[in-house]
């Protein structure tokens, strides 16, 4: 566990004290809500889990890396930042990937198009996000931070 | 059964696909269910407390506070409050969700929900100490700088399409003066604690029953006290 994550955890605790001290019914209420909120999201949280397991199965980042390394800048970007949208991968195989990538002087563009868009941008957590915030907002944001990722990977391309 | 099938439609399809892979061919199937394990590990170790701390931010936090420092007015320290709040967190960009339709609730801007979610997944601090690791502080920065500004101007943007209403409203319930968004609805009854009178729970849904005096301020409340902003005015 990072110590952010323990962080929270351990603010999480406290408050839950501090709010047993001051309220005793308000706190098993909350407690209550929060299982009711957890049981509500749970499937849906599996689904994604489970639905990226399989396309990391199927297109593993390894591969992603190579495609990457075999395009023209071009197609590099935008597949790249493609491919980002619809996988999840956690940051500690996110960065040496693309730190692979920019070592093998694959164009930085693309790098950082994959980058930005795998942890920003989610097809696979969109049904999640959907359901909690509705459709517009939801890809309203996505859009929004696709099209970001390019600009941010372009000029990240021109200042490195 | 039909219903229980279409309500979860995804994790059934998931299934079904899974159990035809194990069948098909089984190391792949394996090497899905490896992978997954990552990030149930990733999930638990992240969401029971996001939960716990979703719900005790609702009992105490006000809607004033909240309207405060993270709603339209709050301007540049609003801003400024939600970089730090995306950036101070942990876990998978989901695990943003249920704080965000929170603070949403409570009074925050669309703008600073952008704000959060995005530095969330993007530019939050251990994942920048791993980036500096492999990659080297100079492209860190960069991109750091970089997804800022590009944020400070999507979150501009976005804020200009999205309404308020426009969040968790896809079914509506319309019985004069309040909606229930059924899909959002959780079925946890507080609403009917509130105001008893008005809302019951039936189908594990929130139900609004018919009375000819509907008083304000106990709606408001009620409105108030759900934990997933399913009521809306």
């Amino acid at each position: 566990m990072d110590i952010f994550t323990l962080s929270i955890w351990i603010f999480t605790i406290i408050f839950v004290i501090v709010s047993l001290i001051k309220d005793k019914k308000k706190t098993f209420d909350s407690l209550k809500v929060a299982l009711k909120m957890g049981k509500a999201m749970a499937l849906s949280i599996f689904s994604v889990i489970f639905l990226i397991g399989l396309i990391l199965a199927i297109i593993p980042p390894e591969n992603i890396a190579s495609f990457i390394e075999k395009q023209n800048p071009f197609i590099a970007t935008i597949g790249s930042a493609i491919l980002g949208t619809i996988t999840l991968i956690p940051a500690f195989i996110a960065f040496p990937l693309v730190g692979t990538l920019v070592d093998a002087s694959v164009n930085i563009v693309a790098a950082v198009a994959f980058l930005t868009t795998l942890t920003m941008v989610g097809i696979v957590t969109f049904p999640l996000e959907k359901k909690e915030f509705g459709l517009k907002f939801t890809i309203t944001r996505n859009l929004l931070s696709f099209i970001f990722a390019i600009l941010i990977a372009l000029c990240m391309g021109v200042i490195l | 059964m039909k219903k229980l099938i279409k309500n979860n439609l995804s994790i059934v399809l998931i299934a079904i696909v899974y159990i035809t892979l194990f069948i098909v061919k089984t190391s792949l199937a394996l090497t899905s269910v490896k992978n997954s394990g990552y990030y149930i590990k990733e999930m638990l170790m992240i969401m029971p407390v996001i939960f716990v701390l979703t719900a005790l931010l609702d009992t105490w936090i006000d809607k004033k506070t909240i309207m405060k420092y993270l709603g339209k007015s709050s301007k540049s320290k609003g801003v400024i409050l939600s970089f730090v709040l995306g950036s101070i967190s942990a876990g998978p960009i989901y695990a943003a969700f249920p704080i965000c339709v929170l603070l949403h609730k409570k009074g925050a801007s669309i703008r600073n929900i952008i704000i959060i979610l995005s530095s969330w997944a993007v530019i939050k601090v251990p994942m920048l100490i791993n980036e500096v690791k492999f990659l080297g502080i100079q492209f860190m920065a960069v991109r750091w700088v970089l997804t800022i500004i590009a944020i400070l101007i999507f979150s501009f943007i976005g804020d200009k399409i999205i309404k308020d209403e426009d969040l968790s409203v896809d079914k509506k319930f319309i019985d004069g003066k309040v909606s229930i968004n059924t899909r959002a609805c959780i079925g946890c009854g507080v609403c009917a604690k509130t105001y008893p009178s008005l809302f019951s729970v039936e189908n594990k849904k929130a139900h609004l029953n018919k009375i000819d005096n509907i008083d304000d301020e106990q709606l408001n409340k009620a409105i108030d006290s759900c934990p997933v902003n399913a009521l809306n005015k």
